[in-house]
């Protein structure tokens, strides 16, 4: 059993997606056409990309509820800046005023001591009216064509947000599990006394942690601008719930230490199937919502059975 | 600097801080309000905030058990519209009251829903209430069709704006009554003392006797049941029960006034006065900016800035006690 758990930690999701592929592909004749699978990866991509943030962050022991709001903010300067400076430094400077927002995010919950729930929660209010203020509530086109390049464009067939992903995975992957910076998240997520008695720089660590994942959701957000090409600023709206759901089906555990990224990499691309499955029956947008919630709650409850066996195993002396 | 002297001082202060600073704040607000604007200083105003301050006020109450209990519900504003829109949808075929009591029921139900996931799947409270907050919400919507329902039986109007003596709005009478029987329950029955027991330290009161899962599965319902009486009064000030901007940002003013309010997240004793001024102030303070024009997106602004600042101010009470780390 304990060797069933532990390769379900691997490979769970990777499983549930080859079921729901040949669900699909029995359903919809469309399914198997490679414009359809890129598409829905594409779908997945959205998710992901912050997910790659999320783990870090659930990993660490903490949250991060705000990056609905920072996606829309990157979108408002993204559509302001545009215009003025250009492409690259526009860019550039939407996403390092992203990371400036994880960075309070980070400040304010090591520094006052505030709980990462409330401080984020606060924060999505605090960014959201400031994106509202900032666009004077209106939305912002942009008439840059070369912007939509981003979001829409391919190379050798494959669409961008695809490519971006799968460099941030290459990133992330590296900086979780092969850099020292990696395990102290861990470390940090286990037992945060303990590490900060052995040592590590825990406020450094962890407003890194946040700044990171404001970096994913800024980058979302031009991916996002770029395939709209209008600056929204409430862009994005029940975006952190797809990115939490994505995450803990992903395997990354709430309470912390173990960060799986490639399990939401599948999680994120289950969860398009089950949208595109969804759509294909012509289930409105209000049972989506519902069946995204009901995913996470069935995901959170695999997530405490398994670990409740896991720790009975334990006591009762089997090896795990 | 830790010596005798300067520990004193820090105690005093935040001795002093725990009894007025919450009812401080209040008043200077309204002090500033007052002056800057006249339409602030009229008695109808006035008590019109009060009636609306128990939209959260009363709400805040079964959030403060919760709270003290270590749990968290953010799924009270989608409840608030799922209960307002079903309860409502029921008047033509029983009567108002019995619409009114269905609201109320169904929002225990959902509380006690909630409590049940909480315990016996442990599932963490955020992550529960927060899937519920769209369950909820999702709900709400298919079962209205994204129509709002509309609501003239008297009965349920009078909750909301019926006046006393032709005066006292009805909810500032309903507010008292819900705070005094959770006075009741909190310090003057055993429940109350499991509730803070619980908080504290669940293994100690587990191992103490205390039915812990009982209590914490009692808060959320409790919870429910008030949400559900602000639900009734929420539509019926409105005239109509929403399915989808009803309770908007409700949970986060609720859990700010809570938190404001002197409660510490992390569990144990709290204090339902404290929620109470707290809900006042953050009512004032929504009454103050509109009346002062303010834009509505600063406004949101404003919003979270006070809940960072209450959880801050708090962390620094309880250091200034000597109780914690800033």
């Amino acid at each position: 059993m304990v060797k069933f758990l532990k390769l379900y930690e691997k490979i769970g999701i990777f499983i549930l997606i080859v079921f729901a592929g040949i669900f699909l592909a029995i359903a919809s004749p469309n399914f198997l056409k490679v414009d359809t699978i890129l598409n829905i990866i594409t779908q997945g991509t959205y998710g992901v990309i912050v997910g790659f943030g999320m783990v870090l962050a659930i990993t660490s022991g903490g949250f991060d509820l705000s990056v609905d709001a920072v996606v829309g903010l990157t979108s408002v300067f993204l559509s302001l800046l545009i215009p003025n400076i250009g492409i690259p430094s526009a860019i550039i400077l939407s996403i390092l005023i992203s990371c400036f927002v994880g960075f309070l995010n980070g400040l304010i919950i090591t520094k006052f001591g505030v709980n990462p729930l409330i401080t984020t929660l606060s924060m999505a209010t605090i960014i959201r009216g400031a994106s509202l203020l900032i666009a004077k509530g209106r939305q912002i086109p942009i008439s840059v064509e070369k912007f939509t390049v981003i979001g829409t464009g391919k190379l050798i067939g494959v669409p961008n947000p695809i490519w971006i992903m799968l460099v941030l995975f290459i990133m992330f992957f590296l900086l979780l599990n092969q850099t020292p910076y990696g395990r102290h998240i861990c470390a940090i997520g286990s037992n945060e006394s303990a590490a900060r008695i052995s040592g590590l720089n825990v406020t450094f660590v962890k407003i890194m942690v946040y700044v990171l994942v404001s970096f994913t959701a800024s980058i979302n957000g031009v991916i996002r601008t770029s395939q709209a090409m209008i600056g929204i600023p409430s862009m994005a709206p029940g975006f952190t719930l797809l990115v939490i759901t994505i995450t803990i089906l992903g395997g990354t555990s709430l309470s912390g230490g173990k960060g799986n990224l490639i399990g939401a990499v599948f999680a994120g691309i289950f969860i398009s199937m089950i949208y595109y499955g969804l759509n294909l029956i012509g289930v409105q947008y209000f049972y989506q919502l519902l069946s995204v919630g009901l995913v996470l709650l069935f995901a959170l409850f695999v997530d405490g059975l398994r670990k409740r066996y896991l720790e009975t195993a334990k006591i009762k002396g089997i090896k795990v | 600097m830790d010596d005798y002297r300067s520990r004193k001082t820090k105690q005093k202060f935040g001795v002093f801080w725990g009894n007025f600073g919450l009812p401080l704040i209040f008043i200077i607000m309204f002090a500033i309000f007052a002056i800057s604007t006249p339409s602030f200083r009229s008695t109808y105003n006035f008590l019109n905030n009060l009636s609306f301050a128990s939209y959260v006020g009363i709400a805040a109450i079964g959030m403060t058990f919760v709270i003290m209990t270590g749990n968290f519900d953010i799924s009270i504003g989608s409840m608030l519209s799922l209960v307002a829109v079903l309860g409502s949808s029921f008047i033509p075929k029983i009567t108002g009251v019995a619409g009114v009591v269905s609201t109320v029921l169904i929002a225990c139900l959902l509380g006690f829903l909630n409590g049940i996931i909480v315990t016996k799947l442990r599932i963490p409270a955020f992550i529960t209430t927060l899937g519920m907050l769209f369950v909820f919400r999702a709900l709400a919507y298919i079962y209205t069709n994204n129509v709002p329902v509309y609501i003239s039986d008297r009965f349920w109007l009078y909750i909301g704006n019926g006046k006393l003596f032709g005066v006292i709005p009805f909810p500032i009478l309903l507010m008292g009554i819900c705070y005094g029987v959770a006075y009741l329950l909190l310090r003057r029955s055993p429940v109350g003392r499991y509730i803070i027991a619980v908080g504290t330290n669940s293994r100690a009161a587990a191992l103490s006797g205390i039915n812990v899962d009982n209590i914490k599965i009692l808060v959320f319902t409790l919870l429910g049941l008030f949400v559900g009486i602000s639900s009734v009064i929420n539509s019926a000030n409105l005239g109509s029960a929403n399915p989808g901007l009803m309770g908007q940002d409700f949970e986060f003013q609720v859990i700010t006034a809570v938190v404001l309010g002197g409660t510490a997240l992390s569990g144990g004793n709290g204090s339902l006065g404290g929620s109470f001024i707290a809900a006042l102030i953050v009512t004032f303070l929504n009454n103050g900016m509109g009346l002062m024009q303010v834009n509505s997106y600063w406004q949101m602004v404003a919003t979270g800035l006070v809940m960072i600042f209450a959880v801050s101010l708090n962390k620094l009470k309880f250091f200034l006690l000597g109780q914690g780390e800033f």
